[in-house]
């Protein structure tokens, strides 16, 4: 009986020395906000400063600067979006939906001055916020549309030309996941379509639940090929889709293509460790179906655990 | 025998209100079924500007419901009523079965035109669900008139029908929004419209027995 006691009461004191220490982690609430969309929370310890959606969970942080040093990427799935550049060196524009603080296309524009970018983000406070507290700047190579990002897609699509993007980064987030419609085989195919053909498709997704076989297995069936890059310190995986003139990498040539990155933008994280983290052939558990706009039961699947990890079975 | 006699036709009059019931019911879970998936099927051709698509769809909805209260109000005083409303859930059925063929077409169209997402969802929410919606409205009103038999039971009924069809939506509401969702929209969709035709051929099938006994007991005289 005293044992148990004296059990759940270090058990309670571990819990809430657990949840005070998370609570500090992103620091003191300096701005908090509903917009038409979620409920927006910046927090800041020290120089950095943490973006979430929806609930201040130290797990979910959509994103976060370093005011101090603005070239550490401060979560890993930042960093890991730049695996593009491996299947194409040389962007000229490039398309990024979802801005949240706006990290990847500030990098992007640090490392590639030459490259056009085009930001699709829906909700018009996330644009003051980035402006506001995570040193976010537009100018005339980079440029914020406030629009849904299939909307986006399909504008451009009506255009004529239609003008093509080298990089095309998925990072479109609401407080639980990707939103459906950003998913879909329509949607990868509408992509398609802006696709430079020597072009790939970058998507930020976790891997940790059954969705994210669904979401493989609706990658090959629009772009028939498809590689992923899974976090070491996260649940994040980026999936690659190249385009129909891009190639796909070993794990050898990846790393190569890193070293010649690393020198030639003297990146200050370490391209090879990124190329590393490269899985060459993800395959989706049998199951897997793809989704679709008339069937993308995502909320379901994404409370499904996978049974295996990838990271051990490549 | 007397009592027999009497039994019979109170027994047969609470199984024509259950049915009436039951009718008025099922209408009133497609109605929500329909308008949570069409926030569903809008969203990929309109976008998640949640509002946009799901205050166009709503309002879709309760335009339509509107317009076929007062079409069902003006069907429910034909004497041949019953067959009038049987061939509405006919048709609603058969344009939802059918829909899987258009909504393609219909929504690229409406975004090619050039329309931004507030007015072309609500058109497309217009052109697709308009009048399946406002067939599926007849029924309410009509019901009442089947169900009163004298002016002081006006309210009762009325009040009987909407809240058995408000119990109904708030069903399929809540059962389309947590659970059908995961199957394919579509094909939920086209079951939906044929459960609406076997329910519309239900009826002319009951008519027809009816009206060949010539016993049609249905709202006699005024």
């Amino acid at each position: 009986m005293c044992k148990t006691t004296l059990l759940f009461v270090v058990c309670a004191a571990v819990v809430l020395s657990a949840g005070f220490a998370a609570d500090n982690d992103l620091g003191r609430l300096i701005f908090q906000k509903d917009s038409l969309y979620h409920r927006i929370f910046v927090s800041r310890r020290g120089p950095v400063v943490s973006l979430q959606f929806g609930r201040r969970s130290p797990v979910a942080i959509q994103s976060q600067v370093n005011l101090d040093d603005l070239r550490r990427h401060m979560l890993e799935y930042t960093e890991l979006t730049f695996c593009g550049l491996l299947y194409q060196p040389q962007p000229k524009r490039m398309l990024v939906l979802g801005l949240g603080g706006g990290v990847i296309p500030r990098d992007m524009r640090h490392y590639l001055p030459q490259l056009d970018i085009d930001v699709a983000e829906i909700d018009p406070e996330i644009q003051t916020i980035a402006r506001q507290f995570f040193s976010f700047r537009e100018d005339n190579k980079l440029k914020v549309h406030i629009d849904d990002g299939r909307m986006f897609v399909k504008k451009q699509l009506r255009l004529d030309p239609v003008p093509k993007y080298d990089l095309i980064i998925l990072d479109a987030f609401n407080s639980d996941y990707i939103p459906f419609h950003l998913m879909t085989k329509e949607f990868l195919e509408e992509l398609k379509g802006v696709l430079a053909e020597d072009g790939a498709v970058v998507a930020n997704v976790f891997y940790t639940n059954r969705l994210y076989d669904a979401e493989v297995k609706t990658f090959l069936a629009v772009f028939e090929r498809c590689q992923a890059f899974y976090g070491a310190y996260s649940d994040n995986a980026i999936l690659v889709a190249p385009g129909p003139a891009g190639r796909m990498l070993t794990t050898r040539e990846a790393v190569e293509e890193a070293k010649m990155l690393q020198s030639k933008y003297d990146f200050a994280f370490n391209m090879q460790t990124i190329a590393k983290r490269l899985r060459p052939n993800p395959r989706p558990d049998r199951r897997a179906r793809v989704l679709t706009d008339d069937r993308a039961p995502v909320n379901w699947l994404r409370k499904q655990q996978r049974k295996a990890s990838p990271k051990s079975t490549h | 025998m007397m009592q027999s006699k009497k039994a019979e036709p109170a027994n047969r009059s609470v199984l024509r209100t259950l049915t009436i019931v039951f009718i008025v019911c099922c209408c009133g879970w497609f109605t929500m079924e329909l308008e949570i998936l069409g926030v569903r099927v809008l969203s990929p051709y309109f976008g998640s500007a949640v509002y946009v698509v799901m205050g166009s769809v709503i309002g879709v909805f309760l335009l339509s419901l509107s317009a076929g209260y007062m079409f069902g109000g003006w069907l429910s005083r034909k004497a041949n009523s019953k067959l009038l409303l049987a061939f509405n859930l006919i048709a609603a059925g058969a344009w939802l079965c059918a829909m899987p063929f258009f909504t393609g077409s219909v929504c690229d169209g409406i975004f090619n035109i050039g329309l931004d997402e507030k007015w072309g969802s609500l058109i497309a929410a217009i052109i697709l669900f308009g009048i399946p919606t406002m067939l599926i409205g007849t029924v309410s009103p009509t019901a009442v008139r089947w169900l009163t038999k004298q002016a002081s039971d006006s309210g009762f009924n009325t009040g009987m029908v909407l809240a058995f069809s408000t119990a109904a939506s708030f069903a399929g509401c809540i059962v389309t929004a947590f659970y059908l969702v995961i199957l394919s929209v579509q094909r939920t969709i086209c079951a939906s419209g044929i459960a609406l035709v076997a329910l519309g051929g239900a009826i002319l099938l009951q008519a027809a027995i009816q009206g060949r006994k010539g016993t049609s007991n249905d709202v006699q005289g005024k």
